[in-house]
C-alpha cells in the first residue's frame, strides 16, 4: 500500500504537541534534579554547621573536667624552715620542699629509695600550682601547722590528658612512662584521684601551665572593651543616621559622606588596626593594649553598619508619620525627636546590638595594637592592659600542649554562647518592642 | 507631647553625658597616671622561662605580675635601648649576649646602666617529628643545605647560588626529600646563634673560605651567615610554638629553635644529631653538643626605682628555686649554670652591676 | 617656715575636705544642667505671667527650658574637656618650676623618670604623712622630692577646685545672659534646634575624619616606604623576604619586597573560596527563595545566621587545626604532596565562611526581579527552573554580580583564616595544595614584633596596607556601579 503523502508527513514530522509532550518527561527530570541540587545545597549548608560546632565542641569536652589528687603533706618545719606562725613568715616558708619530700614520703617504700631521675619523674605528675594549694591550705588552716593532713591538688596537665583519654603507656604521642602509669594506678587504687569540674576555666585567668590557664582574664577584657565600643558607637552612629536621613541637604558633600560610609563598611578590619596602631597609639600616644584603644579601633569599625542599620529602621518609618506631625505644627527636629526616633528604635537597637556582636568576634585589628602579650592580671579599668577573648583563643591555638587544645575548644564554646546570648536578645528586644 | 519631649530629651542627655563622663576622665587618667607593672619584651626562646617566673612572682607576692611579649631579641633590644623613658621595657630577654653595636645603641640614647642577668644555657637543634627518622649530619652540610651561596660543587673556589633542593644531592646518606626548614628571622637572637655556631661552623671547613676571614672581615661573615631565599629555608616567624605546630603536622620538615622547646615536646619531636652528637640535657651541659650557648636577660637600672617591684623579681629569677639545679627552670627545660657560678650571678644581679662590653 | 605652715593648712584641707575629681564634676554638670532646663521652663513661663498664658509664647515651654539646659552644658562642657587635656601639662609646667635649678636642667628623659617618682610618692602618701616624713629625714635629696610630692598634691587640689569653679561661673554667667533673653517672641526652638543640628553634623563627619584617617595615615608611611623601595618593585617583583637585618653587623634576608607572590596567594585563596562559596551560595539563594516551604525556611535562616556569625578566629582554629590534616592525610594516601598548610584548606574553610554572604545578597537580587516576569514565564508553560535559569537569573544577573565582587572583597581582606591556616612562605605558584601566603598574613607577621617605624620591613606592611584597601575600595565601587548600571534597564 501506497502511504499517502499526508500520512508520510505524519510519521516523518511529529506534531507540536507530540513534541512538546515528549521533551516535557525530559524537562521535568531537569527540574526535579536542579531541584535536588538546591536542596542538597541547603543541606550541606546544614552539614557544614554541624560539623563545624560538633568539632569543636567534641574537643572542648574535655576542658570542662579536671582531675586532682589527694596527697598527704606533712607542714613539717623542718622543711617549711619558719620561725614563727605569724602570717608573713608563713608566707616566705619553703612549700616546694613540703610538697616534695611529703610525696617521696608517700611513694619510697622501706627499701627500695628513689634516684632522682624517678623523683623528678614523680614531682612532674603534679601541678606546678600545687606547691600553692599547699601553701593556701596551711595560711587558712594554721592549725596544721607540723602536722600531716590531706590536702587535694591539681594533677598537671599531661596526667589529666592521659587519664581522660584513656592511652595506652609508652605511646608516641604521649609523655607518660611507664612507672608514672604505675604510681597513677597506685593512686587511684588508693580511691586518691578524683575528677572534679574545672571551675577554675571561668575564674582563673591565663596562664603557662594548661591546666590553671582560664578565660576570666580575657572575659574582663571583651567585656570592658565592648562597654567602651557600645558607649561610642551607639550616640555617634545614631546620630549621624538621624543626620543622613532627616537633615542632609542633598547636595555633593552629603552623597560623599554616603558613599565613605558605604565603603567603610567593607573595609577590611586589619585596615583599621592599621589606623589603631599609626593614628591612635603613634600620635595619641595611648596605652597599648587597653581596652580603651581596642574600643576605639572597634568603634571605627562598628560605626558604619550601625549608620546603616540605623538608616534603613528610619527609613522604614512611614512618611505620614513625618507628614501628619509636620501638619500639627511640629518643627523638623520635634518630628525626628519625638515620632520618628521612638518609631525606629527597636530597628536601631537591634542593628547597634549586630553591629557589637561583630565586633566582639573580631581579632586582627586588635593584634595589631597590641593585646598579644602575655598578661595575667585581670584588668579592672579600661586603661589597664588586657586582651580580649577572641585574642585569647588565637594566642592558645598557637600552643603544641595538647591541653591547650581542649582549652582553647572551650574557650571557642564560650565565645560562641556568647554571641548567641547578644544575637537572641536582639532579637527579643526587636520583638518586644514591635508588640508595642 | 510635653511628656515624651522631656523623656527624649533627659535620655538623650543622659546618654551623651554618661558617655562623656567616662571616655573624658580615662582619658586624662590614661596621659598622666605612673606604670605600675613590670614590662619585658625579647626572645621567644627566653619566654617561656620568663614567663613562668613573671606568673609565681605574680602569685606569691603583692606587686602585679610583669608583661612580657615574645618579639625576638633583636627586636626586644631595639625596644629596650629607645631610652629611658616610662614606656620603654624594663627588662630585655636575649638568647645570646648583647651584641657591641647594641651596646653602644643603648648608650647613645642615654641607657648607661644595664645590668646583665645570666640565666643559663640553652641548646639549638634541628628538630624534626619523631614519626619520621633520625637524621646524621654535620655542619658542614648543613652550611651546604642552608646558604645562600655555597663552594661549586667540582670543588673550585667559586660561589654558585645554592643548587641543592635535596638532601641526598649533598649526602647521599642524607633522605631523599626536599629541604624544608623552618627557622626564626633575623630579628631572633636564635637565628644569630645558629648562623655563628652551625652556618659558620660548617662555612669555615673549607680553607680557603676560612681565609678569606682574615683579609675581608665582613665579606667573611656575608658568605657565612647569608640564609637561601628559595623557600628551602622558611622564616618562621617569632613563634616557637608555631613551628613545633607545624613540624608534627608535616614529617619531612625540619625546624630550628632551642633544647627547651624539644625537651617539652619529646614526644612529638626528635633532635638531629649534629657532628656525631645527640642534643640531650647532658650533652648541652657538659658542652660535646656543639651548637649551645647562653641565655640571658638585661634590666634597666634607670627603671628599678620608678616601677614597683624589679628588684624583687630580679630576687626571684635568680633563687635556687627557679634557676638552681633543681629548680623549676631545669623543669621546663633550661640548662642551669653550676652552683658557684649561680651564686657570683646572683651577686652581680642583685647589687645592680652595670654592664661595660668592650 | 611659712611656706610650711601654708603647707600644713593645705594638708589639712586636702585629707578632712571635699576633693572634687572629674567624675563627681561631670554628675555635678549633669545636675545642673538638668536643673536649668526646669529652670528655663520657669523663666519662660514667668514672661508671659503663669503657665495659663503658656499659649502666648511663640514656642514650647519645653524648647526654652532645652535652650536653656544646652547652654549650660555645652559650654561648661567644652571648657572642662580643653581643661582636663591642658591640665596635667600645666600642672607639671608648675611643678617642674618649683623644683631646684639641677633638677630643672635634666634632660627630658631622667626629667620624666624623676617626675614619675614624685607623682608615684603624692598618690601613696597622704598629705599628713607626707609633712611628718619631710620633718623626719635628713637626707636632702629625699626632702626635696617629698616636698615636690606634696606640691603635687597641693597643685592638683588647687586645680580641681579651679575646675569646678570655673565651670559654675560659666553655667551662671550664660545661663543667666540666656534667661535675660527670654521674651513672648524670643525664638528658643529655633536656636535648640540650630545647636542640636550642629551637634548631628558633627557626628556624621566622623565617618569622613576615619576614612581620611585611614588614607592619611596609610598613605603617609606608604609613600615613606616608596622612597626607599620603587613602587614597580614593589607591584611586580616576584622575591618577598622582607625579613632585613636587624643591626648593621648582622646579615640578614637581601630585603626585596616583590609583592607579587603575596598578590599571587591571595587571589589562588580567593579563587578556590569562590570556587565553594558560589555554587553552594546561589543554590541556596536559588532554593530557599523559590522552592521551600516556611518550614524549611524557619530552619535555614538561622543556620545561615549562624554561619555568618561565627567570628573568623574560629573559622581559623577549625581550618588549622581539624580541614588541614584531612586534606594532608587524604592527599597522602592518593599519593600526592601535601603541604601542612594548603591553600586548599584555607580557601575551602573561606568559602564556608563566605556562603551567607553570598546567599542573602543574592536572595535579594532575586526577590527584587518583578514577580510579573516570573509569572509569565511559568505561564507559558516553563518548569520552575527553567522560570529560574533562563529568565530569573540573566534579569537578577547585576545584583548577583555584585553579589560576587563583594565577596571576593570580603575574602581578599580576610586575615584570621589565612593566618592560622595559610602558610608565611611567599611561594608563587598555582597549585592548590602547596602552601602560599596572603597579603595580610604579611601584615600581620610584619608589624607583630618589630615595630620601629622607619625600617622599610615595617613600613612594607603599610604599603601592603594600601593596595588592600584601594583593592577592596575598587571592588566595592565596581559592584555598586555594576548593579546600578545595569539594574536600570529591568525598571
Amino acid at each position: 500500500m501506497i502511504k499517502t503523502p499526508q500520512t508520510q508527513q505524519e510519521t516523518a514530522m511529529p506534531t507540536i504537541t507530540e513534541k512538546v509532550t515528549q521533551s516535557l518527561k525530559k524537562r521535568h527530570q531537569k527540574e526535579r534534579r536542579f531541584k535536588r541540587i538546591g536542596l542538597f545545597a541547603v543541606l550541606f549548608g546544614f552539614m557544614l554547621v554541624i560539623v563545624l560546632i560538633t568539632d569543636i565542641t567534641s574537643k572542648a569536652l574535655p576542658a570542662f573536667h579536671q582531675h586532682w589528687v589527694k596527697l598527704e603533706i606533712d607542714y613539717n618545719n623542718a622543711w617549711l624552715n619558719v620561725s614563727s606562725t605569724a602570717d608573713e613568715s608563713l608566707n616566705k616558708a619553703n612549700y616546694r620542699k613540703v610538697l616534695k619530700k611529703s610525696v617521696y614520703e608517700m611513694f619510697s617504700s622501706s627499701d627500695k629509695k628513689l634516684n632522682r631521675k624517678a623523683k623528678r619523674q614523680l614531682f612532674k605528675l603534679f601541678s606546678t600550682n600545687a606547691e600553692f594549694t599547699v601553701k593556701d591550705t596551711l595560711i587558712a588552716n594554721p592549725e596544721y601547722f607540723n602536722k600531716k593532713t590531706a590536702v587535694w591538688v591539681r594533677l598537671d596537665d599531661d596526667v589529666d590528658s592521659y587519664l581522660k583519654e584513656d592511652f595506652a603507656v609508652g605511646d608516641a604521642g604521649l609523655r607518660i612512662s611507664k612507672q608514672q602509669a604505675l604510681w597513677l594506678e597506685k593512686l587511684s587504687s588508693e580511691q586518691r584521684i578524683e575528677r572534679r569540674f574545672n571551675f577554675s576555666f571561668f575564674t582563673a585567668s591565663d596562664s603557662r601551665e594548661p591546666e590553671l590557664a582560664g578565660i576570666k582574664g580575657a572575659l574582663m577584657g571583651t567585656l570592658l572593651t565592648m562597654f567602651v565600643t557600645l558607649l561610642l558607637s551607639f550616640p555617634l552612629g545614631v546620630a549621624g543616621a538621624l543626620y543622613l536621613e532627616e537633615f542632609a541637604p542633598k547636595n555633593k558633600l552629603t552623597d560623599l559622606i554616603e558613599i565613605n560610609i558605604n565603603n567603610l563598611a567593607a573595609v577590611p578590619s586589619i585596615v583599621f588596626g592599621l589606623l589603631g596602631l599609626a593614628v591612635i597609639i603613634n600620635v595619641f600616644g595611648l596605652p597599648r593594649s587597653a581596652p580603651l584603644v581596642g574600643g576605639i579601633v572597634l568603634t571605627l569599625m562598628t560605626l558604619p553598619t550601625i549608620i546603616i542599620a540605623s538608616r534603613a529602621a528610619i527609613k522604614a518609618v512611614p512618611p505620614s508619620l513625618r507628614e501628619a506631625a509636620l501638619g500639627l505644627g511640629a518643627s523638623k527636629m520635634q518630628v525626628t525627636f519625638s515620632h520618628v526616633l521612638p518609631q525606629a528604635m527597636p530597628g536601631i537597637i537591634t542593628g547597634a546590638i549586630i553591629g557589637v556582636a561583630q565586633a566582639l568576634g573580631e581579632t586582627a585589628p586588635l593584634l595589631m595594637i597590641g593585646m598579644v602579650a602575655f598578661i595575667v592580671d585581670v584588668p579592672s579599668s579600661i586603661v589597664d592592659s588586657a586582651t580580649v577573648l577572641p585574642v585569647q583563643i588565637f594566642l592558645w591555638a598557637d600552643s603544641p600542649e595538647r591541653a591547650f587544645l581542649a582549652k582553647t575548644s572551650a574557650a571557642i564554646l564560650v565565645l560562641l554562647a556568647l554571641l548567641l546570648v547578644i544575637n537572641v536578645s536582639a532579637t527579643v528586644l526587636r520583638s518586644k518592642f514591635e508588640k508595642k | 507631647m510635653k511628656s515624651t519631649l522631656t523623656k527624649t530629651f533627659t535620655k538623650t542627655v543622659i546618654c551623651l553625658s554618661v558617655s562623656a563622663v567616662a571616655l573624658i576622665t580615662t582619658v586624662a587618667n590614661a596621659q598622666g597616671g605612673s606604670r605600675d607593672t613590670i614590662t619585658a619584651v625579647g626572645s621567644s626562646t627566653v619566654y617561656p622561662f620568663s614567663t613562668v617566673v613573671a606568673e609565681r612572682f605574680g602569685k606569691s607576692t603583692n606587686f602585679k605580675t610583669p608583661k612580657i611579649e615574645s618579639t625576638g631579641t633583636g627586636g626586644g633590644m631595639k625596644l629596650f635601648c629607645a631610652s629611658n623613658a616610662i614606656d620603654t621595657p624594663d627588662l630585655s630577654n636575649a638568647s645570646r649576649r648583647m651584641k657591641k653595636s647594641e651596646f653602644d645603641m643603648c648608650v647613645k640614647n642615654g641607657v648607661t646602666s644595664i645590668t646583665e642577668v645570666l640565666v643559663g644555657y640553652d641548646g639549638i637543634v634541628v628538630a624534626n617529628s619523631n614519626k619520621s627518622k633520625t637524621m646524621k649530619i654535620t655542619r658542614k652540610e648543613l652550611f651546604l643545605a642552608l646558604a645562600k651561596e655555597v663552594p661549586a660543587k667540582n670543588g673550585s673556589e667559586v660561589l654558585v647560588a645554592n643548587p641543592y633542593k635535596l638532601w641526598s644531592d649533598i649526602n647521599p646518606t642524607l633522605p631523599a626529600n626536599k629541604i624544608e626548614v623552618l627557622g626564626p628571622p633575623p630579628t631572633s637572637g636564635t637565628r644569630d646563634a645558629f648562623a655563628e655556631l652551625v652556618l659558620e661552623g660548617g662555612c669555615k671547613k673549607f680553607a680557603w673560605i676560612k681565609a678569606i676571614k682574615k683579609q675581608n672581615k665582613s665579606k667573611y661573615k656575608e658568605i657565612c651567615h647569608s640564609v637561601r631565599e628559595d623557600h628551602a629555608y622558611i622564616e618562621a616567624g617569632e613563634n616557637d610554638n608555631l613551628i613545633v605546630q607545624k613540624l608534627t603536622a608535616n614529617p619531612k620538615a625540619f625546624g630550628i629553635f632551642g633544647f627547651s622547646f624539644l625537651d617539652q615536646n619529646s614526644d612529638a619531636l626528635q633532635g638531629s644529631i649534629i657532628d656525631g652528637q645527640s642534643p640531650s640535657f647532658e650533652a648541652i651541659a657538659d658542652g660535646s653538643y656543639p651548637v649551645s650557648r647562653p641565655l640571658y636577660f638585661y634590666v634597666k637600672n634607670a627603671h628599678v626605682n620608678k616601677v614597683p617591684g624589679i628588684l624583687e623579681f630580679l630576687k626571684e629569677f635568680t633563687s635556687e628555686a627557679a634557676m638552681g639545679e633543681d629548680g623549676y627552670l631545669t623543669d621546663k627545660g633550661l640548662i642551669p649554670l653550676g652552683e658557684e657560678k649561680l651564686a657570683s650571678v646572683r651577686e652581680n644581679v642583685l647589687s645592680l652591676t652595670p654592664l661595660a662590653l668592650k | 617656715m611659712l611656706h610650711l605652715r601654708h603647707s600644713r593648712f593645705t594638708s589639712y584641707k586636702i585629707s578632712h575636705g571635699l576633693y572634687m575629681n572629674s567624675s563627681l564634676l561631670f554628675f555635678v554638670l549633669l545636675c545642673l544642667t538638668l536643673f536649668s532646663y526646669w529652670f528655663g521652663v520657669q523663666r519662660a513661663l514667668k514672661t508671659v505671667g503663669g503657665a495659663e498664658h503658656k499659649k502666648n509664647l511663640v514656642c514650647l515651654p519645653e524648647q526654652f527650658g532645652l535652650l536653656t539646659a544646652m547652654v549650660c552644658g555645652l559650654p561648661a562642657l567644652i571648657t572642662l574637656l580643653i581643661f582636663n587635656s591642658a591640665e596635667q601639662l600645666v600642672i607639671e609646667q608648675l611643678l617642674i618650676s618649683t623644683l631646684p635649678a639641677n633638677i630643672q636642667s635634666l634632660s627630658s628623659i631622667d626629667l620624666g623618670l624623676y617626675l614619675n617618682n614624685i607623682r608615684a610618692i603624692a598618690s601613696s602618701e597622704t598629705a599628713q604623712s607626707l609633712l611628718i616624713s619631710i620633718n623626719e629625714s635628713n637626707d636632702l635629696i629625699q626632702q626635696v622630692q617629698l616636698k615636690a610630692a606634696l606640691e603635687l598634691q597641693e597643685l592638683n587640689y588647687n586645680a580641681s577646685w579651679l575646675k569646678t569653679g570655673l565651670v559654675l561661673i560659666i553655667v551662671c554667667v550664660s545661663v543667666t545672659m540666656l534667661v535675660r533673653k527670654f521674651s513672648i517672641t524670643f525664638q528658643a526652638r529655633q536656636k535648640s534646634e540650630t545647636i542640636v543640628r550642629a551637634l548631628l553634623v558633627a557626628s556624621s563627619a566622623i565617618a569622613i575624619l576615619t576614612t581620611v584617617g585611614i588614607i592619611v595615615s596609610v598613605l603617609f608611611e606608604s609613600i615613606y616606604f616608596f622612597k626607599s623601595v620603587p613602587i614597580s618593585d614593589f607591584m611586580f617583583g616576584t622575591q618577598w623576604s622582607p625579613q632585613t637585618a636587624m643591626r648593621s653587623d648582622q646579615v640578614g634576608g637581601s630585603g626585596s619586597f616583590g609583592a607579587v607572590p603575596l598578590f599571587a596567594g591571595t587571589m589562588l585563596i580567593t579563587f578556590i573560596a569562590m570556587l565553594l562559596a558560589v555554587p553552594v551560595g546561589l543554590m541556596i539563594a536559588i532554593y530557599l527563595s523559590q522552592y521551600a516551604n516556611s518550614r524549611l525556611r524557619a530552619f535555614a535562616k538561622p543556620m545561615l545566621e549562624i554561619l555568618a556569625g561565627i567570628p573568623t578566629v574560629v573559622y581559623g582554629f577549625f581550618a588549622a587545626l581539624t580541614v588541614a590534616p584531612v586534606i594532608r592525610n587524604l592527599g597522602e594516601s592518593i599519593g600526592l604532596s601535601v603541604a601542612s598548610e594548603s591553600a586548599l584548606a584555607a580557601g575551602l574553610v573561606m568559602g564556608t565562611m563566605i556562603i551567607p554572604f553570598v546567599s542573602s545578597l543574592s536572595e535579594d537580587a532575586i526577590s527584587a526581579v518583578p514577580t510579573a516576569l516570573k509569572e509569565a514565564s511559568l505561564g507559558m508553560g516553563a518548569t520552575k527552573s527553567e522560570t529560574v535559569t533562563k529568565v530569573l537569573l540573566p534579569a537578577a544577573l547585576p545584583g548577583i554580580v555584585g553579589a560576587i565582587l563583594l565577596a571576593i572583597s570580603r575574602a581578599i581582606g580576610e586575615t584570621m583564616i589565612v593566618v592560622m591556616a595559610a602558610g608565611m612562605a611567599a611561594n608563587l605558584t598555582a597549585n592548590p595544595l602547596d602552601s602560599v601566603t596572603t597579603v595580610t598574613v604579611q601584615i600581620v607577621t610584619l608589624l607583630t614584633g618589630d615595630q620601629e617605624f622607619d625600617s622599610p620591613k615595617t613600613l612594607a606592611a603599610f604599603a601592603l596596607g594600601l593596595m588592600l584597601f584601594i583593592t577592596t575600595l575598587g571592588l566595592n565601587i565596581l559592584a555598586l556601579k555594576v548593579v546600578r548600571k545595569y539594574r536600570e534597564q529591568y525598571d
